[in-house]
């Protein structure tokens, strides 16, 4: 060990964990506006304010249960269908009328929601910070790479990330509204002739796809203060993700949330005080290099 | 005054374009037939440098112009009109007009005359020429088809060209509007002494104006020359016109 | 043509407007001709990203960017230099103008969503580096109390100050539309191919749109300095960014004065809501949706149809 400590240094192999830790987060909330970009063709800003209500209603339902070590799981497992409800209701209420609507519009559009939902929030959980308890079983560190401490918590996130991956991989490829929704993001019209009905397919990918960034909300509430305006910097780092990634793609998405993650956690370790510009130099680099994004991308 | 020498393109394999030859002299209509699909279209968009071609050569007075960019061409006083309508939607049929006359006088970087002074002589000329200078003030997406098609080439003059290409230009036009852009066409060519390719699908139209016709299948050349003998040949007959012997030579 | 002032009534408007503005000081208190001042350069600011966003087709999604740039430029010229705060003001603008013509150089390749996120991550970059750089911009802090010439540091001063550059700017934005420039930019955004077909250089046009754009950005920005003393990262930040292009939006895009228009709704509609609720947030977001729904054109865009039938169409810009 203490040869490959010496090429690579403990607290570097310890940050990138923390950096992959953070993929983790990013690649689940931009997988969701990736798929909902690609096939639904709306860039929806309110991504953002639905994984930041999921971290607050994780707050609450763990609240509900105790506030205990083990009120998390319950959160977990309950606030991804509280964030897909609300989708669902914000899909078929308003969004399904402006599909036909040029992306300018629907942009602004759900900046509209961003800011209702970000009210929302105020409206119900208030200005103050809200804390999230870290289960049971993860909870405190454990010495990694010649004794540093590193979160328990953050190498269940490390888990999470794969197993995502491998769902969202397996409802792509192998299920039928995957198939659907992968033929209808390259001709809509097509789909619709074949006596699909395309409005509930978008509705559900859609659905899926706010899931997905209520899974993150979920999953990052307990290493963070939840609190009002985590939104803001998340959404724009989740399109970055999406754009350097390739619209559309997933494992586009994955790509782009390791570049992100990883130049993120290796910067601050670099370069402390500007280490948080080393992602977006990393993105606009990527984006001289590859302008429509690094993998494939669907439209 | 124009000369395609085996002109190639394919996409992903198919040839849209195979082969094709085609020469057109000072102050001539050619008209290019062929069945759908035939390659007429993407021959005209390799001629004026939207396509680039995988093979052969374009020569315009003598130059070679292949594979120059479509704004160069247009300065080479090719204009063209497009089989689905082009335009400025938002602006008015004036302004449609005066855009193409600014960009060849190389205006365009003037920021801070009003256009209002550029180019009305010539534009009001040309919009009279056509028929349209009543419908000026229009907003182009409020024309009815044919108008539209009118202004497709109206801009097109606006290059002041000295070759223009028409893909098409009676598709979808009524009766009277068909039999207004034909007039407009012999117009062009007679009293402003233009040189015209142009495709068209209705034959009455093509033996009416064309002087010499350029037939096309499945990409390439199969033949070329005089109305009678085109209308003759037996290749034609068989793989385009229906095998009726209308040969009056 | 669009963006006129509709005839004979248009300009006596106008007429009353201007007058208005200028004896505004000697009727109402301080207050309104703070707001008064933030609308004007409000107003200008969102008419700088239309024309490229409504009269450009170019999809400016981070206009703030040069807003806050260039009044960050003036401010930091006058905090961090000797120099006259004239020459910071001059500068201001400037800087926005070259921080524009770098960003579209870099993302002029692309076009539509492409470019306006490639516009948001390089203006992110600005805003983060704005945002860290404690030592020298003050980081979330901002700046405050900045000191200006004496001829500005009444709100009377700076009212009027505003209002002239405001006004001379619009002169400029609107002489530049009706320009041969600006047919062609208008025939670019209504059709990109046909436009290069007819010689137009479609990138180098829209690039020298953006440049223009963010210098009146930059002007816009420079005012704020002018009006409130300070400058704080927030100017840099997406959502403002969002908010001008939904003045526009709201105004009316297609339509000269509809930002300003636009910008005028929001900054006073803002200012009242927020003095009784805080949630004021939530009641903009229900009227943009109102608006995205309804008035897909703005309102001044729904006047001009109202009243100029058969000339006026509503084309999606697909």
């Amino acid at each position: 060990m203490d040869i490959v400590y010496s090429v690579l240094p403990p607290q570097f192999l310890s940050q990138v964990l923390v950096g992959l830790s953070r993929t983790t987060i990013l690649f689940i909330v931009a997988s969701g506006l990736s798929l909902i970009l690609g096939v639904l063709r709306i860039p929806n800003v309110a991504h953002g304010s639905l994984y930041m209500i999921g971290a607050f209603v994780s707050y609450s339902i763990a609240k509900l249960f105790g506030g205990g070590p083990s009120s998390y799981w319950w959160a977990l497992l309950i606030t991804p269908f509280v964030i897909a409800l609300i989708s669902f209701v914000v899909e078929r209420g308003v969004f399904q009328f402006l599909y036909e609507r040029e992306h300018l519009m629907l942009l602004l559009l759900t900046f509209a929601f961003s800011l209702v939902f970000g009210d929302l929030v105020k409206l119900i959980w208030g200005v103050e910070y809200k804390s999230v308890p870290v289960p049971g079983a993860f909870q405190g560190f454990v010495p990694l790479f010649g004794g540093i401490p590193f979160p328990l918590y953050n190498l269940f996130l490390l888990c999470v990330g794969p197993v995502v991956a491998l769902i969202l991989w397996f409802i792509v490829n192998k299920t039928k509204i995957g198939k659907i929704s992968r033929a209808a993001a390259v001709d809509r019209e097509m789909v619709g002739a074949v006596g699909i009905n395309v409005s509930w397919v978008f509705a559900t990918v859609f659905v899926i796809g706010c899931l997905l960034a209520g899974l993150g909300g979920v999953l990052v509430a307990p290493t963070v203060s939840v609190t009002l305006g985590m939104d803001h910097t998340l959404i724009i780092e989740a399109f970055l993700i999406v754009i350097i990634g390739g619209l559309g793609n997933i494992w586009g998405a994955l790509l782009g949330a390791l570049i992100f993650g990883l130049s993120q956690s290796l910067g601050i370790l670099l370069w402390p005080k500007f280490g948080i510009v080393i992602p977006y130099l990393a993105v606009v680099v990527v984006l001289l290099i590859k302008p429509t994004g690094l993998l494939k991308s669907t439209w | 005054m124009l000369r395609v020498e085996s002109l190639s393109k394919s996409f992903e394999g198919f040839k849209a374009v195979n082969n094709a030859n085609l020469h057109v002299e000072k102050g001539e209509i050619v008209a290019v037939i062929g069945p759908n699909g035939a390659g007429k279209t993407t021959l005209f968009n390799l001629i004026t440098g939207v396509l680039k071609p995988d093979n052969g050569k374009v020569y315009f007075k003598g130059e070679d112009i292949t594979g120059l960019p479509p704004h160069e061409i247009f300065k080479k006083r090719i204009s063209r009109s497009f089989q689905v309508v082009n335009l400025f939607p938002r602006l008015s049929v004036f302004e449609n007009v005066q855009i193409a006359i600014l960009s060849r006088e190389g205006k365009t970087w003037n920021l801070f005359s009003p256009s209002k002074k550029f180019a009305i002589e010539e534009t009001e000329e040309i919009l009279e020429r056509v028929g349209l200078i009543d419908k000026r003030n229009r907003i182009s997406a409020l024309l009815s088809h044919g108008d539209q098609k009118v202004l497709e080439i109206a801009i097109a003059l606006g290059g002041k060209p000295e070759f223009l290409i028409f893909d098409e230009p009676t598709a979808g036009m009524s009766p009277e509007e068909t039999s207004r852009c034909i007039e407009l066409i012999k117009h062009l060519s007679e009293k402003m002494g233009l040189t015209i390719l142009f495709c068209e699908h209705d034959m009455e139209i093509v033996f009416g104006i064309a002087n010499r016709i350029m037939v096309m299948v499945r990409g390439s050349t199969i033949i070329q020359g005089s109305c009678e003998e085109v209308r003759c040949n037996k290749a034609v007959q068989d793989a385009y016109l229906g095998g009726g012997d209308e040969c009056s030579v | 043509m669009k963006g006129n002032l509709l005839g004979r009534k248009g300009l006596l408007t106008g007429v009353i407007i201007i007058l208005f503005l200028f004896i505004l000081p000697f009727i109402f208190p301080r207050f309104y001709i703070y707001m008064t001042s933030i609308i004007l350069l409000t107003g200008l600011l969102a008419s700088s990203c239309n024309i490229a966003l409504g009269f450009g087709g170019i999809y400016q999604f981070h206009h703030a960017v040069f807003y806050g740039a260039g009044a960050y430029a003036a401010a930091l010229i006058i905090t961090k230099s000797s120099l006259s705060p004239w020459i910071a003001f001059a500068a201001g603008p400037i800087v926005s103008a070259i921080i524009g013509l770098i960003m579209g150089i870099i993302s002029i390749r692309l076009s539509k969503l492409y470019f306006g996120m490639l516009q948001v991550s390089l203006g992110s970059l600005v805003w983060v580096i704005v945002y860290r750089w404690y030592s020298f911009t003050g980081g979330d802090d901002g700046i405050h109390g900045i000191p200006l010439p004496e001829i500005l540091s009444s709100a009377n001063g700076a009212y009027y100050f505003t209002l002239f550059i405001t006004g001379l700017s619009m002169f400029v934005l609107y002489r530049i539309l009706k320009s041969p420039f600006g047919s062609v930019l208008q025939g670019i955004r209504d059709n990109p191919l046909r436009s290069g077909i007819i010689g137009v250089n479609v990138k180098r046009h829209q690039l020298m749109t953006l440049v223009i754009a963010s210098f009146f950005a930059g002007v816009a920005g420079t005012l704020f300095v002018v009006v409130d003393n300070t400058v704080f990262p927030d100017m840099l930040f997406w959502t403002l960014s969002m908010e001008i292009v939904i003045m526009c939006l709201l105004g009316g895009w297609f339509t000269f004065f509809g930002p300003m228009l636009g910008a005028a709704a929001l900054v006073a509609l803002r200012t009242f809501v927020s003095s009784f609720t805080v949630y004021w947030a939530l009641i903009l977001g229900i009227l943009f949706t109102l608006v995205i729904f309804f008035l897909p054109n703005g309102i001044l865009g729904y006047i001009e149809q109202k009243f100029k039938k058969g000339t006026e169409v509503s084309v999606d810009r697909g």
